[in-house]
């Protein structure tokens, strides 16, 4: 019998470190446990003889199909409808009046949903304009939405959601925009045609180029899994992916003060978002 | 009008399903709409993206531009030169971040003596970020702590000390402890004893009995001495 | 109750202007630099800031010039900072300090200052330091 596979100090820190390269993501010495656990998944799933082949496998395969099948495997995608909700509020109430008067054509605005996770997140803000933004006859929006994880974009481009993620909907928006499959809930087709999801990884300043113009971006529950440099790196990007004026929506346990000195923070009734100045280049 | 929401690649210049709303409650299907965004983005319509054109880019007038490229760069080896070079007389802050946050995830040793130098600059915004950058650099910085901490300007030895707090090395309370020993400024003394508070063991405890010997008139000196022990102490 | 914001990246300092205040009877609340400051700028409103000049992300000059462009009701600044150059206690003036003091500040000088600032006079004797 071969021997069991292990994964020992040495391994695990030259792991984290190819991770932490490749995606952003810095895991403590408390997330061990979680590691080990999806590592040795993965050398499983691909027979791997030691963490060694399989390591070398993972920097050097062309493809980058099973680099990509671990980050599937590492990210954590826990999310819900209309999680955070007052910030939903502040961009129907606040943040896109202010767009709108500053606005001196008619293109769309562009909003941001980044990470997308299974789409909670995204379709949410779409709900939320179509009932509460009524600017909505007068102004079309355009909704992206991304994540470094291709099987959680899947399920998010699919849309079928089990009762959990929907128990903050109030029926009346559930029964209006979803319909029952057995125990699930399937976003309409009108919905899923209103969200265009895209793979990133916000830490790539390559990928972060060919996403731009957005007026609002909503970044929550990403920058509290990277380190201080990353989340530093990937402000930096987001002030580029924004229009003057355009604001940044953070999960309510995160704070661009202590992140970049790029944005100014905004105080709504609803929220403290930060905003990258008007007339900034 | 129709109210409208679209569905568009964020790579312009695609085709798309927009979906028309004609009420507030009745959704229905409509036209296929082209993008609207602009699809030249400005820093790309004027420079090739290679090495040498991302080092012209980095002078650019345009502050967008020079942040698009001082980011590019990180993928080029032997830029950090270039990029100390314009870090040094670069004015926008926003610019600023960017080469330094280059400069971080680069961390050799070119890299490393840019930050430095900016210790010495007038240019307070810019001395903070790169005293943030090298926090973030503790082994790259420690070979040079020693000689910093000796630097006749009390305001090097002063930033020096705050580059010390949160940067992970097993030398930085060995360092301390030679600061509130020998360093004859108050300042960079209060700085040092500061941290030691956070970071201090045991062996702290006779250097910091003789600091406030040393200042017995000072109270600032008193309490956050008196602190630190109450901290070694407690464990 | 008056109600200061202290800011300084150096936990130590805070805890120290912090003792001094609130023995003194004041509310303190603390952030760790500028723009933080500004965040409970936005929140609440303050009677008093304490402002170092070096910090991270915003230093005391970049806050204390964005605190006065704001549409707020003003309160007066004392900057505290280990430089003791004319040009660096021009350009707090300038940044819209009222007052630049010197560290380490003794306790009895800070008190003072911050009533004097306040309009207040010297607390009664058991709140004395
Ligand atoms: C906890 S979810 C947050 C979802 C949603 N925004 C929310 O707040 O509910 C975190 C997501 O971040 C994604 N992620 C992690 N690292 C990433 C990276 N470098 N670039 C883009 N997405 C990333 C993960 O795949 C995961 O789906």
């Amino acid at each position: 019998m071969a021997e069991p596979l292990t994964i020992n100090d040495e391994d695990f820190l030259k792991f984290r470190e190819f991770f932490y390269r490749k995606t952003g993501i810095l895991f403590e010495d408390s997330k061990r446990y979680f590691v080990d656990k999806r590592l040795l998944e993965r050398m499983n799933a691909t027979a791997s003889e030691n963490f060694r082949s399989y390591f070398t496998m993972l920097r050097f395969q062309t493809s980058g199909e099973e680099l990509q099948t671990l980050i599937n495997a590492m990210t954590v995608n826990e999310t819900y409808f209309f999680r955070e909700e007052y910030q939903f509020q502040c961009l129907v109430n606040s943040m896109l009046t202010e767009i709108i008067a500053h606005r001196k054509t008619e293109i769309p605005i562009r909003i941001w949903s980044v990470p997308s996770s299974s789409g909670e997140e995204p379709y949410g803000i779409a709900i939320y304009l179509l009932e509460y933004w009524p600017q909505l006859r007068n102004w079309d929006i355009e909704i992206i939405s991304s994540d470094i994880d291709t099987s959680i974009l899947n399920r998010a481009r699919h849309g079928r959601y089990s009762a959990r993620a929907v128990q903050y909907m109030p029926t009346i928006l559930l029964n209006k925009y979803f319909h029952r499959d057995g125990e699930y809930f399937q976003i309409n087709q009108e919905l899923r045609d209103a969200v265009e999801f895209t793979r990133i990884n916000v830490t790539d300043a390559a990928e972060m180029r060919t996403h731009r113009n957005f007026d609002v971006i909503f970044c929550r529950n990403l920058l509290i899994y990277f380190d201080d440099l990353s989340r530093k790196q990937t402000a930096e990007s987001f002030y580029d992916a924004l229009n003057p004026g355009g604001f940044i929506c953070l999960g309510h346990s995160e704070s661009m003060s202590r992140i970049s000195a790029l944005f100014r923070v905004r105080k709504f009734p609803e929220a403290i978002v930060y905003q990258k100045p008007w007339g900034m280049k | 009008m129709t109210l409208a929401v679209v569905n568009v690649s964020p790579i312009a210049n695609k085709k798309f399903h927009s979906l028309l709303i004609k009420t507030k409650s009745e959704i229905e299907m409509a036209l296929t709409k082209a993008a609207s965004q602009p699809t030249t983005i400005e820093d790309e319509r004027q420079r090739i993206r290679d090495q040498a054109g991302l080092l012209i880019a980095l002078a650019d007038s345009n502050p967008l531009v020079r942040r698009w490229a001082a980011r590019d760069l990180l993928t080029y080896s032997n830029v950090s030169a270039a990029l100390v070079e314009r870090l040094l007389i670069e004015t926008e802050p926003s610019v600023i971040e960017v080469i330094l946050t280059t400069l971080t995830r680069i961390g050799d040793e070119c890299a490393i003596e840019g930050l430095i130098r900016c210790l010495r600059t007038e240019n307070a915004m810019l001395r903070n970020a790169a005293i943030e950058a090298m926090k973030l650099l503790p082994d790259e910085i420690a070979p040079f702590i020693s000689h910093l901490l000796n630097d006749p300007d009390p305001d090097v030895r002063i930033f020096t000390v705050d580059v010390l707090e949160s940067l992970r090395h097993p030398q930085v309370e060995s360092w301390l402890i030679r600061v509130i020993t020998e360093d004859a400024h108050l300042n960079v003394c209060g700085a040092a004893v500061d941290l030691l508070g956070e970071v201090g063991s045991e062996c702290a405890r006779p250097a910091l009995l003789a600091l406030k010997q040393r200042f017995p008139e000072e109270p600032y000196i008193q309490f956050a001495a008196d602190l630190a022990l109450t901290r070694i102490a407690a464990g | 109750m008056k109600r200061i914001l202290i800011i300084d990246d150096a936990a130590t300092v805070r805890l120290y202007h912090r003792g001094i205040l609130e023995n003194a009877g004041f509310t303190v609340v603390e952030a760790v630099n500028g723009l933080e400051a500004l965040e409970h700028v936005a929140n609440t409103v303050f009677d008093l800031y304490l402002v170092d000049i070096n910090m991270p992300k915003l230093d005391g000059y970049g806050f204390l010039r964005e605190l006065r462009s704001k549409d707020i009701p003003q309160a007066p600044a004392i900057m505290v900072s280990t430089e003791a150059a004319v040009n660096d206690q021009k350009l707090a003036y300038a940044s819209g300090a009222n007052l630049y003091l010197i560290k380490p500040v003794r306790p009895q000088r800070l008190l003072s200052h911050v009533l004097t600032l306040l309009g207040l006079t010297l607390p009664n004797p058991d709140h004395s330091l």
